[in-house]
């Protein structure tokens, strides 16, 4: 009878793609049988991937199978078009909303901060709103929430390669505020065209999770990259 | 058997002239009060039917409200108090010093009357004034009956209905009536105290002004000063989007793009580039359809005073007085409603057969009637009170001011546009795909115009119209290309714009608004300028720096406190209105609900006294600082 790593690596590659790295899962398993023995092998499944997906990549995943990350070169503008077969498991650094002005994203953030969000030619009040607070937070949720993009992701393989993603498709799960950051996608058959890959709900998929610290991070820093891009000269972008 | 006496009060001499002259069938006996020019009472016989029968009746009226509220003398004066005491001190409520004369008339006719109809207009106000002049009454003759009369417009059969169907009074809305002027009365006088004080000294310009507050008036203040904000803060971006366009049987079709466009160059010169790789369009969708431009729902105040200001070039408080003024003289319903669909049991066609005497739209009104009549479409509004606005009675231009021209007319064209066929066309859409991306070109083609012909204020026009397309066809699109724009502030706050928030965020009601909108023009926190020229000038709102300062000055105060909201937000006052309906509906008493907004503003009020130099701090900033520089 096979390991129960063995078992969890299989699991997670057949359903999820992702190639688990020996050490990591190794130090998962005996960590997590330290403290109570005789686990379920589904339920201690269920907790790997729930801990892959919100670690790092670059630590949980093996970078062995080159067919798995991202070409080196993947930035180059001069290739018109190419394809990754893949699947590549990759994690969200950056999320924009290119089909909107930073100036409105930063004005819906300043709603926000004041605890105001519109409804129609409404101004709704979002914070302590007493008995109202329910409807008044799911309100927030709706009004300060989903981007309508498409959006412009910064992808990263466990190697640390990044990319430029483009949703040329809504792809499910892709949002501001909806995708937080180290969130967990696989890419299967992409194309890439002058460096930056396409997404499209065929070819691109949401795992979940996030990276507790670099979400919080980028969540805080937000506003102050935004008003930087605008302040900043000419188009600069990353 | 001596006929029984009967006193009717209406609320403004006119429309008591109105009424007796409809009720006596025109032959009344004219009196003149004493100590007052402009009320009167006209004498008469009427049968009112039911238990009244055939009355003696005086008719007389009142000029709005015959009361005030006013603090105890000890506290009149500014230093008298500390402007908190304000939220407690003693009032009370006495007769206006300019209405005592109007007051002892009703007490004296009434001494000698069985009873005593009121004629005030049907809305909050209204009921109001009528328990006020119950009140007189009662003190010439304690048991005297009170009755109302309900009626909307001033037209001769409805008067006649409405007084042979006489209803009680509704002190529900009186009472809220009542709790708005004791809150407006505390708020207003303790906020205004306080900060005139505090800022005065500040700056030499503010020497002899009140620096006034009052809970609506802040908030519209507030939009101003946010729509100019955001116009002053606003940072322009450049954008790229994909245009193509296709040449066939001569017309130059231009497709517009899907995603309009985005903020990201290099994304967007992909798109374009696997546009032309692909080569050739796919026309994917083809559709033509009847199309409609429905015509307008019924009348109400907000949209009066939205579309007038839009469209007649008159502010919004100009065009209410107006409307009143052909209100009172029988032209027009009454101008405060926030109904917008037609009672059923309303003689439509009759309404429209009216104006078939005018040159302008008289042969629109016939062809309505010889078959182009159609039912108003029914908004989701009714205020139980009043119909949406309508006209009354045909006028002869000559019988109107310049003014009162521009807005009859208006209310006429907009009747007659409710009363008709939406307008028709067809309109034909092409979509495409070319690439990874989707296109679509539209064309309409009116075919007739109806309620369009009348209704002269909307615009709807065919366009160039689109040369075949078979779904499923590829093509080669004559250009594809990237166009650049950049990013444009949104403009200064207009009038309409303003009412619509207002409205939106229930700061005020539709017969106040106005009023609140004046006010803060007239305390120089908001200047109306011109912008572009001629026909075309739009009149935008533009705060004064004192006005900004305030908001500022406010927002500063209550900045990080997340249960107290800024006092140039709407929040407050919205609670405060829902509570004077919570009285209205019979929920809550007015002392409760006084109670309870007093303690909200009092909690408020402390706070911006302990952190009044965030306020004074403002006014430096801009009333000394910017002023210097």
């Amino acid at each position: 009878m096979s390991t129960p790593q063995a078992q969890i690596a299989a699991h997670l590659q057949n359903t999820k793609s992702l190639a688990v790295s020996p050490t990591w899962l190794n130090s998962f398993v005996s960590s997590s049988t330290a403290l109570q023995r005789n686990i379920p092998l589904s339920a201690l499944t269920q907790t790997a991937l729930f801990r892959i997906l919100a670690s790092d990549f670059r630590d949980s995943l093996a970078t062995g199978n080159p067919s798995s990350l991202l070409p080196v070169d993947i930035f180059d503008p001069t290739v018109q078009e190419r394809r990754l077969q893949g699947p590549i498991p990759v994690q969200v650094l950056d999320i924009e909303d290119i089909g909107t002005s930073l100036w409105s994203q930063v004005e819906a953030i300043e709603r926000v901060e004041r605890g105001e969000a519109i409804r129609g030619r409404e101004i709704v009040r979002t914070v302590n709103v007493g008995e109202d607070n329910e409807e008044g937070a799911a309100g927030a949720n709706e009004t300060g929430g989903a981007s309508n993009g498409p959006h412009r992701l910064i992808l990263q393989d466990a190697a640390g390669t990044r990319a430029v993603g483009i949703e040329l498709v809504r792809v499910n799960g892709v949002a501001l505020n909806k995708l937080p950051i180290g969130a967990k996608m696989v890419l299967r058959n992409a194309t890439v065209a002058r460096g930056m890959v396409l997404l499209t709900p065929e070819y691109a998929t949401v795992l979940g999770g996030k990276i507790e610290g670099m979400d919080q991070a980028w969540k805080e820093g937000r506003k102050a990259r935004l008003l930087a891009r605008i302040a900043g000269t000419g188009e600069g972008q990353t | 058997m001596p006929v029984q006496r009967v006193l009717c009060v209406a609320e403004k001499p006119a429309i008591a002239r109105a009424v007796a002259q409809h009720l006596s069938g025109g032959s009344f006996q004219t009196i003149p009060i004493r100590g007052n020019q402009y009320v009167k009472n006209y004498v008469f016989e009427f049968n009112f039917g039911g238990p009244w029968g055939t009355c003696s009746v005086t008719m007389t009226s009142v000029i709005g409200h015959l009361t005030g509220l006013d603090f105890e003398r000890q506290y009149k004066t500014w230093l008298s108090c500390p402007p908190a005491a304000l939220f407690e001190a003693p009032v009370h409520e006495s007769v206006a010093e300019d209405k005592v004369a109007i007051a002892a008339n009703i007490q004296e006719q009434a001494r000698r009357c069985k009873a005593l109809f009121i004629w005030t207009d049907c809305d909050r106000e209204g009921e109001h004034i009528g328990t006020e002049i119950r009140k007189q009454a009662k003190q010439g003759n304690a048991r005297i009956l009170v009755k109302r009369a309900r009626f909307s417009n001033t037209e001769k059969a409805h008067v006649l209905n409405a007084a042979r169907a006489l209803i009680e009074l509704d002190d529900l809305q009186a009472n809220a009536v009542a709790a708005r002027i004791e809150l407006d009365l505390r708020i207003g006088a303790a906020f205004t105290r306080l900060q005139t004080l505090q800022l005065k000294p500040l700056s030499a310009a503010l020497q002899d002004t009140i620096i006034s507050y009052g809970s609506c008036q802040f908030p519209t203040l507030g939009f101003v000063v946010d729509r100019y904000l955001r116009v002053k803060n606003f940072k322009p971006e450049t954008f790229w989007g994909l245009k193509v366009m296709y040449s066939r049987d001569d017309i130059k079709v231009n497709f517009l793009w899907k995603r309009v466009h985005l903020f990201d160059r290099a994304a967007v010169t992909v798109m374009l580039e696997r546009c032309l790789v692909a080569k050739k369009a796919k026309v994917i969708k083809v559709s033509q359809k009847p199309t409609s431009k429905w015509r307008p729902l019924p009348l109400t105040t907000v949209d009066l005073q939205m579309m007038g200001s839009r469209y007649l070039r008159m502010d919004s408080q100009t065009i209410m007085k107006v409307a009143e003024g052909l209100y009172t003289k029988g032209f027009i319903s009454y101008p405060r409603t926030e109904t917008d669909q037609f009672d059923k049991a309303i003689d439509l066609k009759k309404l429209v057969e009216k104006q078939i005497p005018d040159g302008n739209w008289g042969q629109y009104a016939r062809h309505l009637l010889d078959g182009g009549f159609k039912t108003p479409r029914a908004g989701r509004h009714n205020d139980q009170a009043h119909p949406p606005i309508h006209p009354i009675c045909w006028v002869a231009p000559t019988a109107l001011t310049t003014d009162e021209k521009k807005v009859y007319e208006f209310v006429v064209r907009r009747f007659l546009a409710c009363c008709s066929e939406d307008a028709k066309g067809q309109s034909t859409e092409v979509e495409i795909q070319y690439g990874d991306e989707f296109f679509h070109a539209k064309g309409l083609l009116v075919l007739e115009r109806n309620y369009l012909d009348v209704y002269v204020y909307d615009k709807w026009e065919s366009s160039q119209q689109l040369p075949n397309f078979q779904m499923g066809e590829l093509f080669e699109p004559t250009e594809a290309k990237i166009f650049d724009g950049k990013t444009t502030p949104p403009n200064y706050l207009t009038e309409p714009e303003l009412i619509g928030l207002m409205d939106a965020n229930g700061i005020g009601t539709d017969a106040t608004m106005a009023e609140h909108i004046a006010k803060i023009k007239e305390r120089q926190y908001v200047a109306v300028h011109s912008r572009g020229s001629g026909r075309n000038a739009v009149k935008e709102l533009i705060p004064t720096r004192l006005g900004i300062a305030l908001v500022e000055g406010y927002d500063d105060v209550f900045a990080g406190m997340p249960d107290s909201p800024s006092l140039s937000k709407p929040f407050l006052r919205k609670e405060m209105e829902l509570r004077m309906r919570e009285i209205c509906a019979g929920m809550r008493t007015r002392q409760q609900v006084v109670q309870e907004s007093l303690d909200m503003y009092r909690e408020v009020f402390v706070h911006t006294q302990r952190r009044i130099n965030k306020l004074k701090d403002a006014c430096r900033r801009y009333l000394v600082e910017q002023a210097a520089s």
